[in-house]
């Protein structure tokens, strides 16, 4: 038998080799294999046989790419346009869905990009961004199992960190705040105001406009001022060196520096950037009073983790002795916005989202391609006769492959360009639905035109590479004898593109159902108090408790003001840690709990549901303000959750019962649990307590008349507090603050959503003309044979139905799962229903039935004649 | 004056295809100077080789018989044309010329060295 050379090889060679060499090349190289053969093993001469054919790919002996007859090009060129044009206009309906697919799907896909693409370039502009750290801190007490983890830090942290790890490179303490700024001579409460160690200029970016960064910060009473707020405060003239009166007491603050606003892409963001100083705040006292956010620069990036292996033996070092445990993590300055589960001054956002709205974008690109594909598969039988001719006339298979995706490309291209106009005209819509400040000139970098022109590509190649190799593979002789029909591949692949289309549609359909269903769920959720009517006023901390009753008092004449309460945490989000214990238990146990000091009333205003017991009255609140502290009494009313922790049986048991929270006191009520922090976190012990200070007045008013209700709060604020701004807020709307990123989402998807779906409508209203065209014939045939109206409804429709059945039972599962995992990110969720996804897979079917119907139904009212006589 | 451009490979083959005479085809060209030369071709480089030579009018080639051995495929043998003698000759006189044009004293010089090292021994 004669031995072979590795077949692989030689095939290669034959694939690459020009043709007029092939012959006697491959004659070489089999008489050296044979001497070879002869001389030496067989393993030794397929090696130098692969070797030498890799050595024979070079120019001059690979076949030239173009072996077709040249023509002239633009002659071609301007034939193919005309035939697309003409191809284009002669298949009207499938165009405009095309073009309108495309368009739309595209403007949607830019519009989610754009989206990710900020959120994703979040501080990309920080030059030290890679060896920033933030810190995060864990709190528990002895005897408590409970940690407590937050950005929260002390005043501490940073300068004893910076002393004592040579990895700290420097520290700054941040904290925001809301002032009150003297704008000619009028208060005005500005909420973008934050306090900074003065080496905020040696960890973040910045650029200088007016003023010394080394100095500006340094000492109390500076503050640096951005651009918009100089021209805000000083118009034109220089800011530097000018006083602004700052604080309730309205200490002149010296305007020390002007910098550039920071982008919008800042998880920093403020107007005002006062020095640390000023808050007058101790400096390194405790780990406790924890109100201030660190930031650490370290000297390198990979000094995270060994600093971070040196802080848990420092700090337990540290905290020996005090009865409560105190940990430190480092969390990348990168992670904070996407992917931490601790927001930052501006609200962060979970990278999950991110991912979801890429998928959706995805999806609807996915379902464009294949109605594409769907539609000039479909329509390949008008242009099979334009191949055959074509092919008789010396076109090459290439050149008809290349043609079918031009015309492809040509139509995305166009749908790319009108994408891109629609998606500046609906920018600012999509802007004002999120609220954010979107802009279009960030995308266009060469970087991303190069990716759209790309996508583009990838498009056109996807959705007109299937018909451009079906078209360009018919037989030419078949074809122009007429008996070219679809091929059954091409059904089958039109079927499954139809169901994966629905599938998606589906599966969108049950995604943001469930997603609105829990959004609804959490904004009418019965959380045990009642937001409605509550109006929320800034008072500050240094309003004196007798200014506060006057006010109480003076607001109370009002008949449409019912109540009113002074406190430091609306119900909506209450997140201050504290320890309470009774006094019956072990010396150094204690129970972590929540706690928010309020006054009088407070109960009446939220309609918090009290168990047992009563609301607070004057005269306790009075009593936490004796003058001799021997006299200070304190009264707790607790929630159903810390009643359960202290060991009470039921809510009568604990009133009157002493407590310990920072000093001992009684209980005077105890209400049922509610809600008090987000729905993703279960109900947690909740102490409220008496006290007179607090920075917020919430008042409970009648909803008849809100403008004049407000009108009258307003004139009688102007009278009493002349200092302030009347600055006021809804409790409904802090709780949906609460839920942004949610709702968010949930237009998002609506919206998406809602497009993919009437995208995938299109293509099957498309697909079915397209069918029931080709089966024209039959149904003139059954209709002259007496086939009734609703039979031949039944029989054009059955086909498609059985695809969408096909769709739900694909997508349902998928869904299911995938929300399932969703919704297990809420302590308190809706269940997901059978009815749910009922629901959903009927609308479907009947979205389905109803496109097909039109066309079949234009086609059953034809008269039969029209279609018979065509021949 | 005609340029006749011949790189070095370029001008081995076509010395060894009037070597070989009428044998010279691919293979026995490979082995001739494989041989002469003690380096190795591969087989690559020499059909490179050998159709640019044709391509610029010094080869000419023909069909020969298709033996057992080769797997039924025809032999290709080459022959060297008018111009391609004249392409020889004259990257041979060019050569002499330069030869002739080195002074003396480099290749004396050379000699010298020699002399030196071998009396130091």
């Amino acid at each position: 038998m004669k031995v072979k050379p590795p077949l692989f090889a030689l095939r290669f060679f034959q694939w690459y080799c020009t043709p007029e060499l092939a012959d006697y090349i491959e004659g070489d190289l089999m008489e050296v294999y044979e001497r070879r053969l002869k001389n030496g093993r067989k393993v030794k001469a397929d090696l130098l046989f692969i070797i030498d054919i890799v050595f024979l790919f070079r120019p001059g002996i690979i076949r030239s790419m173009d072996q077709s007859p040249k023509f002239y090009h633009s002659v071609m060129l301007k034939n193919n346009l005309k035939l697309a044009v003409r191809n284009l206009w002669k298949n009207k309906v499938a165009t405009i869905i095309n073009v309108f697919g495309l368009t739309v799907g595209i403007t949607s896909a830019l519009l989610i990009t754009l989206f990710i693409y900020h959120e994703m370039s979040f501080d990309a502009f920080q030059p030290n961004k890679e060896r920033i750290a933030r810190v995060i801190m864990e709190y528990g007490f002895e005897g408590s199992t409970d940690k407590v983890k937050g950005t929260f830090t002390s005043t501490k942290v940073a300068p004893v960190f910076s002393r004592t790890f040579p990895e700290v490179e420097k520290g700054v303490r941040m904290t925001d705040a809301d002032m009150i700024v003297k704008l000619n001579n009028e208060p005005v409460l500005e909420s973008n105001f934050m306090f900074a160690d003065s080496s905020f200029f040696q960890a973040f970016a910045f650029d200088m406009l007016e003023g010394n960064p080394t100095t500006a910060l340094n000492g109390p009473d500076k503050v640096v001022l951005t651009a918009s707020t100089a021209f805000r405060y000083f118009g034109k003239e220089p800011a530097v060196g000018k006083t602004l009166l700052i604080g309730n007491n309205g200490t002149p603050y010296e305007v020390t520096g002007v910098m550039r606003d920071y982008p919008t892409t800042s998880q920093i963001k403020f107007d005002f950037l006062a020095s640390f100083s000023s808050l007058k705040a101790n400096q390194e006292e405790t780990y406790f009073n924890a109100n201030y956010t660190t930031y650490l620069l370290l000297n390198n990036q990979h000094a995270f983790g060994p600093l971070q292996e040196k802080l848990h033996p420092f700090m337990e070092n540290e905290m020996k002795g005090s009865g409560a445990s105190i940990l430190f993590y480092l969390e990348p300055f990168t992670d904070v916005h996407l992917r931490s589960p601790y927001a930052d001054f501006t609200g962060s956002i979970s990278i999950t989202y991110l991912y979801t709205l890429g998928g959706v974008a995805l999806l609807i690109m996915v379902i464009v391609c294949f109605t594409y594909i769907n539609l000039s598969t479909a329509k390949s039988i008008d242009r099979a006769r334009e191949v055959g001719i074509r092919k008789v006339s010396g076109a090459v298979r290439s050149q008809l492959f290349w043609q079918f995706i031009g015309e492809a490309f040509v139509l995305s291209i166009l749908a790319v360009i009108v994408s891109m106009g629609l998606a500046i005209l609906l920018l600012p819509t999509f802007n004002e639905l999120l609220n954010k400040e979107l802009d279009f000139a960030n995308l266009f970098t060469p970087t991303f035109l190069l990716g759209i022109f790309i996508a583009s590509l990838l498009v056109s190649l996807i959705a007109g590479g299937y018909p451009a190799i079906i078209l360009s593979r018919l037989q030419p002789a078949r074809v122009l004898k007429g008996v070219f029909k679809n091929t059954p591949s091409a059904k089958i692949l039109q079927q499954s593109l139809t169901v994966f289309q629905f599938a998606i549609s589906l599966f969108l359909i049950i995604a943001t159902g469930i997603i609105q269903g829990q959004l609804n769920f959490i904004q009418n959720q019965k959380l045990g108090y009642d937001r409605e009517h509550v109006v929320m006023l800034s008072v500050g901390w240094n309003l004196s408790h007798q200014q506060m009753i006057t006010l109480k008092n003076e607001l109370k004449t009002n008949p449409n003001i019912l109540h009113a309460s002074r406190c430091s945490s609306s119900p909506v989000n209450i997140y201050s840690g504290y320890s309470m214990r009774l006094p019956s238990m072990a010396e150094n146990e204690v129970i972590s709990t929540n706690a928010n000091p309020v006054d009088a009333g407070y109960i009446k205003t939220t309609g918090l549901q009290l168990l047992a017991g009563a609301d607070f009255t004057d005269e306790q609140v009075d009593r936490t303000r004796a003058m001799n502290s021997e006299e200070d009494k304190f009264y707790y009313i607790i929630n159903e959750s810390a009643a359960k922790a202290l060991g009470f049986t039921s809510p009568e048991d604990a009133i009157g019962r002493e407590m310990e929270l920072n000093s001992v006191g009684t209980i005077v009520g105890v209400i049922k649990d509610f809600n008090f922090q987000s729905l993703r976190t279960s109900i947690q012990p909740l102490v409220l307590f008496t006290a007179s200070w607090g920075n917020r007045l919430l008042v409970k008013v009648k909803g008849d008349d809100m403008e004049g209700t407000l009108a009258f709060m307003q004139t009688k604020w102007k009278q009493l507090l002349p200092h302030r701004p009347f600055d006021y807020s809804f409790l409904d709307q802090e709780y949906e603050k609460m839920y942004r990123s949610e709702v968010q989402l949930g237009q998002m998807m609506n919206l998406f959503a809602g497009i993919a779906i009437v995208l995938a409508c299109l293509g099957l209203f498309g697909l079915s003309s397209f069918m029931i065209q080709q089966r024209n014939k039959e149904i003139s045939i059954r209709k002259v044979l007496g086939a009734s109206a609703f039979n031949l409804l039944g029989i054009l429709s059955g086909n498609f139905i059985r695809l969408v059945l096909l769709a739900i039972v694909i997508a349902t599962p998928v869904a299911y799962f995938l929300m399932r995992e969703w919704l297990d990110g809420f302590v308190y969720k809706i269940n997901l229903e059978v009815w749910f996804f009922i629901v959903a897979g009927v609308a479907t079917l009947l979205i389905a039935l109803f496109t097909v119907g039109i066309h079949g139904l234009k086609a059953v009212v034809d008269n039969p004649i029209k279609g018979l006589r065509s021949e | 004056m005609k340029n006749y451009q011949l790189g070095e490979f370029e001008e081995i083959v076509i010395l060894t295809v009037c070597i070989l005479n009428t044998e010279a085809y691919s293979v026995a060209i490979k082995d001739e100077i494989e041989s002469r030369l003690t380096r190795t071709v591969s087989m690559g480089a020499l059909h490179t080789a050998l159709k640019r030579l044709e391509d610029k009018g010094y080869l000419k080639s023909f069909s020969g018989e298709s033996t057992e051995d080769r797997a039924g495929r025809p032999r290709r043998y080459f022959e060297i044309t008018a111009l391609g003698k004249k392409a020889m000759r004259h990257s041979k006189e060019t050569r002499d010329e330069l030869w002739k044009a080195i002074p003396n004293v480099i290749l004396d010089a050379k000699l010298n060295k020699l002399v030196l090292a071998y009396s130091l021994v």
